[in-house]
């Protein structure tokens, strides 16, 4: 099945490939070819594609999935990245800082909050994608 | 004789002096589309592929699940009018407006309806003096767009007053980037969803039956999860601020590009000028020196 993952910065990937594995809001799921038209949002998360037995990972910082009619995979993702491409110590510090940030104003519930938590979540995401693809 | 000279040569001196200003606002412009050019290619195909999932999306779901899908009888529209901040940028902006103008009498005088025009970028005004349309609102505009943040408010504004029902229906007029020199003014319905003219009675028109089988979570509909109102929720709103933010992109890339082919019209003509003021300047000289020889010639043939 096609895959084509989009970014408002650039066109990150497209592809045949055979299966993705994505973190949706409910939790992970894997598409597989034949999938029936489906929409859902992404949570930062990772997302493993297979092709012709290879697996390749990615992350993401959120977005949506919407498979097509025609069975084809879209992601309109804010933003992926390579394991290869994120910075770990850049992401470590950015994930201090909205650590710091968040238990600051933690006692006051507003947008801010939620913008911090999601920003956290994306922070430790790229983390823990970095991290998983350094090792090998 | 004398005289002549010596003017022409001040007016050759201010063709250059103009020349080198046209020159470098030429220069500058040209770096700003080079800019301007890569974030509207690159922000495109996001932007297109989103639309058209939307509109996928929006004829196979029941228009009830989102407030952002309903269509109502139009008598109101938000207009939101992409321009420039300043002006020699040769037709840019008044042809947008001319096009505006066409589409507010086109509605005015289809379904009656009257259009509020909301302002970003400063050359909008004209055209409340020129037309005397209503503007309901201006935006600060940045020269180069290049982050989302940067039009959220207005979009959120033309959200809000949708779904609160002070609009019926919300376009973006701007001008859209096909190269540097070649770029069309235009009038885009952004809300809501449903891809239809807006007429009286069309929603009633579609069968309802119809419409409830493709409510249910299966069939021929899309799969939505966790559920349609929290997806769409989410998705609808982000898609919206991507068509205005590309909008935006695509009206920058339009500025810069046809202000770059303004100044650069204008340096070509002034070097034009300076050639012929030159060729004139050449000949008033030489016709005062032929004309101090024969005077000197006469007053010596005189003496003898």
């Amino acid at each position: 099945m096609r895959l084509e993952i989009i970014t408002p910065e650039r066109i990150v990937l497209s592809d045949k490939i055979d299966r993705i594995t994505l973190m949706t809001e409910n939790g992970e799921i894997s598409i597989l070819p034949h999938h029936i038209p489906f929409v859902s949002n992404l949570r930062p998360g990772e997302a493993r594609y297979e092709k012709e037995k290879h697996e390749a990972s990615l992350a993401i910082a959120g977005g949506f999935v919407v498979v097509r009619e025609d069975g084809s995979v879209v992601i309109l993702a804010d933003a992926v990245e390579h394991p290869e491409e994120i910075d770990l110590t850049r992401a470590e510090a950015a994930r201090a800082r909205a650590a710091k940030l968040m238990s600051e104003i933690r006692s006051k519930e507003d947008v801010d909050f939620t913008a911090l938590q999601m920003k956290l979540e994306k922070e430790l995401n790229r983390i823990r994608v970095g991290n998983k693809y350094r090792k090998i | 004789m004398a005289l002549n000279t010596k003017a022409i040569k001040r007016r050759i001196k201010s063709v250059s002096s103009t020349k080198k200003i046209t020159k470098a606002m030429q220069m500058i412009s040209a770096v700003k589309m080079r800019r301007a050019v890569q974030n509207v290619l690159a922000a495109r195909s996001y932007a297109n592929l989103g639309w058209e999932i939307v509109n996928d999306i929006a004829k196979k779901i029941d228009v009830r699940v989102h407030p952002l899908l309903k269509s109502r009888r139009v008598k109101h529209i938000g207009l939101i009018l992409i321009t420039s901040n300043r002006g020699l940028a040769g037709g840019f902006s008044s042809r947008l407006l001319h096009e505006v103008h066409r589409y507010v009498l086109s509605v005015r005088a289809e379904v009656d309806a009257e259009a509020d025009i909301i302002l970003s970028g400063k050359h909008g005004r004209n055209i409340f003096h020129k037309f005397g349309h209503e503007v309901v609102a201006e935006f600060n505009k940045v020269d180069l767009t290049t982050r989302i943040e940067e039009i959220l408010p207005i979009a959120q504004m033309v959200m809000q007053d949708f779904v609160n029902g002070k609009y019926d229906r919300i376009v973006v007029a701007y001008t859209d980037y096909n190269s540097a020199i070649n770029q069309t003014p235009r009038v885009k319905q952004i809300l809501p969803l449903t891809n239809d003219d807006g007429l009286l009675g069309h929603i009633e028109n579609e069968a309802p039956d119809q419409e409830k089988t493709l409510a249910t979570n299966t069939g021929f509909g899309y799969l939505f999860e966790p559920d349609p109102k929290r997806v769409l929720n989410v998705l609808l709103p982000r898609l919206v601020e991507t068509q205005i933010y590309q909008a935006v992109l695509e009206s920058d890339a339009s500025e810069h590009s046809a202000r770059m082919m303004a100044m650069q019209n204008a340096t070509d003509a002034a070097e034009g000028m300076i050639k012929e003021l030159n060729y004139s300047f050449n000949k008033a000289r030489q016709a005062a020196i032929t004309q101090e020889i024969s005077e000197i010639v006469g007053g010596a043939a005189a003496l003898e």
